[in-house]
């Protein structure tokens, strides 16, 4: 297939009309869920509840039902919490990151992404809260002036994490809001019910679509997307921070916070692709969410590999070179020790599968690409399970070494977090639209006058 | 009482070449009231409307800078003023490490008063009740029409003429707009009220329910109540059935020293120890913090026996006495860890260090009290030597 | 699209290049010959300096057109002749990089035998840092960058008469293939020329740290060529503010992006206090040289990004210009930082010396001619390729 690169492709296909657009995203709004949709919801909803089981007994018993040990403190929960972070990362950067550079394909696949992060987080929220073991005194993790006359202690990376993490979320909502204000404006002008109708004009706060408005809105959307580009940034880096203050090897490591950053970046475009393949194809989004946006989120996912590729390279390179002999054992040991598996898990899913995109047919073709997405999930897991467990399980002392298995609760728990994502995105197809109608109308084909800003060039 | 009033003229037209356009046709004719809708923002409207730049920027500038400064400053005052501590051998202003939580509190609070600023100052919402709203006007542009409002409060508003300016800009409809004027307060409304006072309710009840209930109901007290052994409690673990165990016999505690003359109230001299402390200005300012701290109420600041105790406690007799100035150092040491008369032991509150200590300090006050004349002059000489420096 | 009608008129480059780039040039070098006999192993020092900043034009500059295929842009397509020109600098480099393997003695305490015996870690490095495996990297290094900027350079000026749309695709491909050879190649060079200096220290970053200076550097000298021949009106009147922007946007990117790399590295070495580390950073603090420290904060990172915060800066062509040059020296003094600070005689505190600004003077003719060498009878806009239009009629 020849393209032509004289001709920008279109964000849009079919040469849909704007009413067309809107009634497209529109319907799933307006129609009652059908029997698949119970059902998926059922199996995500059962997903939540196994994970809410185990958590309340976490709660009941205490953290001795989970498979951390001594010297492994650190295992699941924060597996959990850095893996669904990371997934978090993909919205912010497609809604933020690809509209500083202009990409007009984001807007199909945006609203859902931002989405996407704002359960992710919250996901994601749920381990740090409950690793504390009394989650209920979480509430010690604000500086506010308590009874202990104490203060958090703002020189840890743990506290951090509070503060960026928190941020994150709020930025992330307000961001995704400010999107939809517009939409709710216009499902408020199309609906008939009287409830809907109430409810939408609540939330689209008196919307009227009037150019006086939308000049300071484009450049409020400018502005936060200013801000959520290196708010992204930071998170995970506050996240890599976590481990890389320490002074353990395979913890200690200077390029720990590019390389979370590009990991986070990598396997959220891959839960991002996993999830759109279903909802294009079950809301027949097709022509919205093209074949040409799933190749290019792809690349990304492929560029992204090859940074962890390189991440995992420089990582041992270094710690041979470093002379460091604590630190030439972790990775030795990381990639021949008990965790072998582990690791080589790790490699191959992260790097090796995702070379497949190299190739043009398999980036166009939805059984490979839901193949690699998937393992790239596994893979993204992984990392952050060998990253936490094989650099703690074998301590100095070889007295203190130790194997860690995870135990029923754990595994309860992260299929809990599982549900928790999926039961929220399930009802979100349903509750608002998926894509952002009015981003999408601006870059339908003939939606903007025929040269931009007609009077600059007049 | 409702009147309906004019609030604008409306017309819509198809492709946005033509809002463009009109946009300009309209500013060039003179009128400020009015508006362009569209269901999405239309790349060069600003220049057409000839709109000033936002100013949105601002508020973020203005804002972001606050929540930087705010950060550090407050890191600065509880890490380093009000609660300074040691951690991980750092110093108490520790700026890389305080730079994350500065960004992020910039970023929060630079992105909240961009938005708020924005709905609450810029747009006035939420308005939920502006005479476009539920207009066929307002259906259409929020679908895929383009519409232009001319409202009747601009200044060059004519009913007739404004029409006829519109219908010469081909429009596919026309639509005057009315709305209903209403005059009562909404903040006043019972509805608004009464929700005020809900909120009030369930946030000041589920306040009290959590801090003052379910904070003692399992598994939340299971602070208190855990398997271990309380100072001073019964314990089931033990035949005799006390928590509190004494030593086992033959047992000696770490950094016990014996004491020959303990318990005597008159010691052989051979008993006493000797002071192993030399005289040095670290050892004098120890021993007059635990002297101010545990002599001082009875002896006096300056151990003349002046009582601040008002009685409550018999007088003890001056350190400057003859008697007193005759003790040897050890003997001094014996009255600390024995008492004497009414006198406790201080042995709890002192150990072996912060007792010769206080030892020296003592001789320190007794040779003020009756200094010579060479210590005058010394004295002197010092006072100088420091007042010049 | 009223602006189809676009026709290139073959233009020199102004006269003054050719003659200023030779008066820099000769000056430069005979400084640097006395600089040479006054004090060799300074010179040596700064030479370094010299080829590590033409490095980072030169392959960062192959970086750029490479970004600019692979992801598909089209407002950078009329400047991309730019850095396809500062990419002639690339096969010099075989020849630049002669005094330094002859003088590496001077430079590299791991090649001295004796030291590295009685060094149980250098010891332990030497599978790696020796001269021979040096040598071959270096020149391998090299190699492959000229390899690709003659295919991808080629391509693009075989285009301007051919028009065929498939040099594009053809170029899209060579420059995927040649993303990831660059962040190894940059990598290990970065290591080799300017970690090794001093051989004990190690950090993973340091690659991507160093990466991030090129772009920056790379990226400001386009910018600073594209203004100048603005100003001599080359690009009228298609070039708008959004094309200025663009460039004042991906600089102010940067920009965050270096000081966002830099204080990862800083912070996670000063916050483990590990002796085996700390002590690089040390060096830096001490004496004199946390002047220059602070000073690098201030001119790569506080000093632009208060320049280019607003968004009217980004596209004033006067501030433009200025912020690109300051960003060269910005670059410069980086380097200078990591590099100076392992002289022998530097370690205890900065020393002044005018050898210091010899081989910048050097390298400004030096650039100045290899730019005109290489557009002399070339187009200096793409004329041929199918995304042109696009990049003429670009508009945010």
């Amino acid at each position: 297939m020849n393209i032509d690169y004289s001709q920008e492709a279109p964000a849009v296909a079919g040469r849909l009309t704007l009413a067309e657009i809107e009634e497209l995203v529109a319907k799933p709004l307006d129609t009652r869920p059908d029997k698949k949709y119970f059902i998926a919801l059922s199996i995500s909803g059962s997903a939540l509840m196994i994970g809410a089981i185990c958590l309340a007994l976490s709660f009941y018993y205490g953290l001795g039902l989970w498979g951390n040990n001594q010297p492994i403190g650190w295992a699941f929960d924060i597996v959990n919490f850095v893996f669904w972070v990371g997934i978090g990362h993909a919205g912010t950067l497609i809604s933020a990151i690809l509209f500083l550079l202009r990409q007009k394909w984001r807007t199909g696949i945006a609203r859902f992404a931002e989405a996407m992060t704002i359960f992710a987080v919250m996901c994601a929220g749920i381990f740090p809260a409950i690793h504390t073991g009394r989650p209920w005194l979480d509430g010690y993790l604000l500086p506010y002036p308590n009874q202990h006359s104490l203060w958090v202690n703002f020189t840890s990376p743990l506290l951090w994490d509070v503060f960026a993490v928190s941020t994150y979320f709020t930025v992330s909502l307000v961001f995704w809001y400010i999107g939809l204000i517009p939409d709710f404006a216009t499902l408020r002008d199309r609906t008939s019910s009287k409830i809907k109708k109430t409810i939408y004009s609540l939330f689209s706060l008196g919307w009227r679509h009037s150019s006086r408005h939308w000049q300071h809105y484009e450049k409020s959307y400018m502005l936060l997307a200013g801000f959520a580009t290196p708010l992204v940034l930071s998170v995970h880096t506050i996240v890599s921070f976590d481990f890389a203050v320490s002074i353990l090897p395979g913890w200690h490591t200077t390029i720990f916070p590019p390389y979370f950053v590009a990991g986070a970046i990598f396997s959220g475009f891959a839960m991002v692709v996993t999830v759109l393949v279903f909802v294009r194809k079950i809301f027949d989004l097709e022509n919205i969410i093209t074949m040409d946006h799933l190749e290019k989120m792809n690349k990304v996912i492929l560029a992204t590999g090859m940074m962890v590729g390189y991440a995992y390279g420089m990582e041992f390179f270094i710690a041979w070179y470093s002379g460091v002999q604590a630190e030439q054992f972790v990775f030795v040991n990381r990639a021949f020790g008990p965790y072998a598996w582990a690791y080589w898990i790790m490699v191959s899913c992260n790097v090796i599968f995702p070379q497949l995109f190299w190739v043009k047919k398999f980036r166009r073709s939805i059984p490979v690409m839901m193949v690699v997405v998937i393992l790239v999930n596994v893979g993204m897991w992984f990392e952050r399970f060998v990253i936490t467990v094989t650099s703690l399980h074998r301590d100095f002392l070889p007295s203190s070494w130790a194997y860690y298995t995870p135990t029923l609760y754990d595994f309860g728990i992260l299929i809990g977090s599982f549900g928790l994502f999926f039961t929220l995105v399930i009802l979100f197809t349903k509750s608002l639209p998926v894509v952002s109608i009015s981003e999408v109308k601006a870059v339908a084909e003939g939606a903007q006058p025929s040269h931009h800003g007609g009077v600059v060039n007049a | 009482m409702h009147n309906k009033n004019l609030f604008g003229v409306s017309a819509l037209f198809d492709s946005p070449d033509k809002i463009i356009s009109v946009a300009k046709k309209t500013t060039d004719a003179g009128y400020k009231k009015f508006d362009i809708n569209t269901p999405y923002p239309v790349h060069g409207m600003e220049k057409a409307m000839k709109l000033k730049p936002s100013k949105l920027g601002f508020i973020t500038l203005v804002f972001g800078l606050t929540g930087s400064f705010i950060a550090l400053l407050f890191m600065y005052w509880t890490m380093s003023v009000d609660y300074p501590m040691i951690i991980s051998g750092k110093p108490f202003f520790a700026l890389p490490a305080f730079i994350p939580v500065t960004f992020e509190v910039t970023v929060l609070l630079a992105t909240l008063a961009t938005v708020i600023g924005m709905i609450t100052f810029f747009f006035k919402f939420p308005e939920n009740h502006h005479p476009l709203h539920d207009t066929n006007y307002m259906k259409q542009v929020s679908k895929d029409k383009f519409g232009l409002v001319i409202e009747s409060a601009d200044k060059n508003f004519e009913l007739e003429k404004v029409k006829e300016f519109l219908q010469s800009l081909n429009p596919i409809a026309i639509e005057e707009i009315y709305y209903q004027e209403k005059a009562n307060n909404s903040l006043l409304e019972p509805r608004f009220l009464t929700l005020l006072f809900a909120i009030a309710l369930v946030t000041s009840g589920t306040t009290y329910f959590v801090l003052n209930k379910l904070l003692y109901m399992t598994p939340f007290d299971w602070m208190s109540t855990q398997l271990k052994l309380n100072p001073q409690k019964p314990s089931d673990l033990f035949s005799d059935g006390y928590g509190m165990r004494s030593p086992v016999k033959g047992t000696v505690a770490q950094g016990f020293m014996p004491y020959l003359a303990k318990g005597n109230p008159n010691p052989n001299s051979n008993d006493l120890l000797e002071n192993p402390y030399l005289i040095t200005e670290e050892n004098i300012k120890l021993g007059k913090s635990k002297y101010l701290t545990f002599c001082s109420p009875c002896h006096g600041n300056f151990g003349d026996g002046d009582s601040r105790l008002r009685g409550q406690f018999p007088n003890p007799p001056s350190l400057h006495s003859k008697r007193a100035q005759d003790f040897k150092d050890g003997m001094i040491y014996h009255v600390i860890v024995n008492g004497q008369n009414s006198m406790p032991s201080y042995a709890p509150y002192l150990n072996h260090e912060e007792r010769w200590s206080v030892v020296n300090y003592i001789r320190v006050l007794q040779r003020a009290k009756n200094a010579s004349e060479s210590d005058i002059q010394f004295a002197k000489k010092e006072n100088v030597k420091n007042a010049s420096n | 699209m009223h602006q189809t009608d676009f026709h290139y008129t073959h233009k020199e480059l102004p006269t003054g290049l050719k003659k200023f780039g030779s008066i820099f040039l000769i000056a430069g070098l005979i400084l640097a010959a006395v600089a040479f006999f006054v004090d060799r192993e300074r010179t040596i020092f700064n030479y370094l300096i010299f080829y590590s900043m033409l490095i980072s034009l030169g392959v960062g500059s192959l970086f750029l057109i490479a970004l600019e295929y692979v992801s598909g842009a089209d407002w950078s397509v009329p400047f991309r002749r730019i850095p396809e020109f500062l990419s002639g600098i690339l096969p010099l480099l075989f020849v630049l990089v002669i005094p330094l393997l002859i003088f590496n003695h001077d430079l590299f305490h791991w090649t001295h035998k004796e030291a590295v015996e009685q060094d149980a870690i250098l010891k332990g490095k030497e599978p790696y840092l020796n001269i021979t495996f040096f040598i071959v990297r270096v020149l391998a290094f090299i190699a492959v960058w000229v390899i690709f900027y003659l295919i991808i350079g080629k391509n693009s000026s075989k285009q301007d008469s051919s028009k065929d749309q498939n040099l594009t695709r053809k170029n899209i491909i060579y420059s995927a293939i040649f993303i990831p050879i660059f962040a190894i190649t940059i990598t290990f060079t970065s290591i080799d020329w300017l970690m090794s200096l001093e051989p004990h220290w190690f950090s993973t970053i340091f690659g991507v740290y160093y990466f991030a200076g090129t772009v920056i550097a790379s990226l400001a000298a386009v910018t600073l060529i594209v203004v100048s021949l603005k100003e001599r009106g080359y690009y009228q009147p298609w070039i708008t503010d959004d094309h200025l922007y663009s460039f004042g946007a991906l600089l102010f990117a940067f920009v965050n992006f270096w000081a966002y790399i830099a204080f990862s590295q800083y912070l996670l070495i000063w916050y483990a206090n590990l002796p085996e580390e700390t002590f690089w950073f040390l060096t830096r603090w001490e004496g004199s040289w946390s002047i220059i420290s602070i000073l690098l904060i201030f001119v790569h990172f506080i000093v632009p990004y208060a320049v280019l915060l607003s968004q009217p800066a980004k596209m004033n062509p006067k501030k433009l210009k200025f912020i690109s040059i300051w960003l060269l020296f910005a670059h410069l003094l980086d380097i200078y930082w990591l590099v100076m600070p392992n002289m022998a005689e530097m370690k205890s505190g900065y020393i002044f010396s005018w050898i210091d600004f010899v081989f910048p003077i050097l390298g400004v003719g030096f650039v100045m001619l290899v730019f005109s060498f290489f557009g002399k009878n070339k187009n200096l806009i793409p004329i041929g390729d199918p995304k042109l239009k696009r990049g003429l009629n670009f508009h945010l």
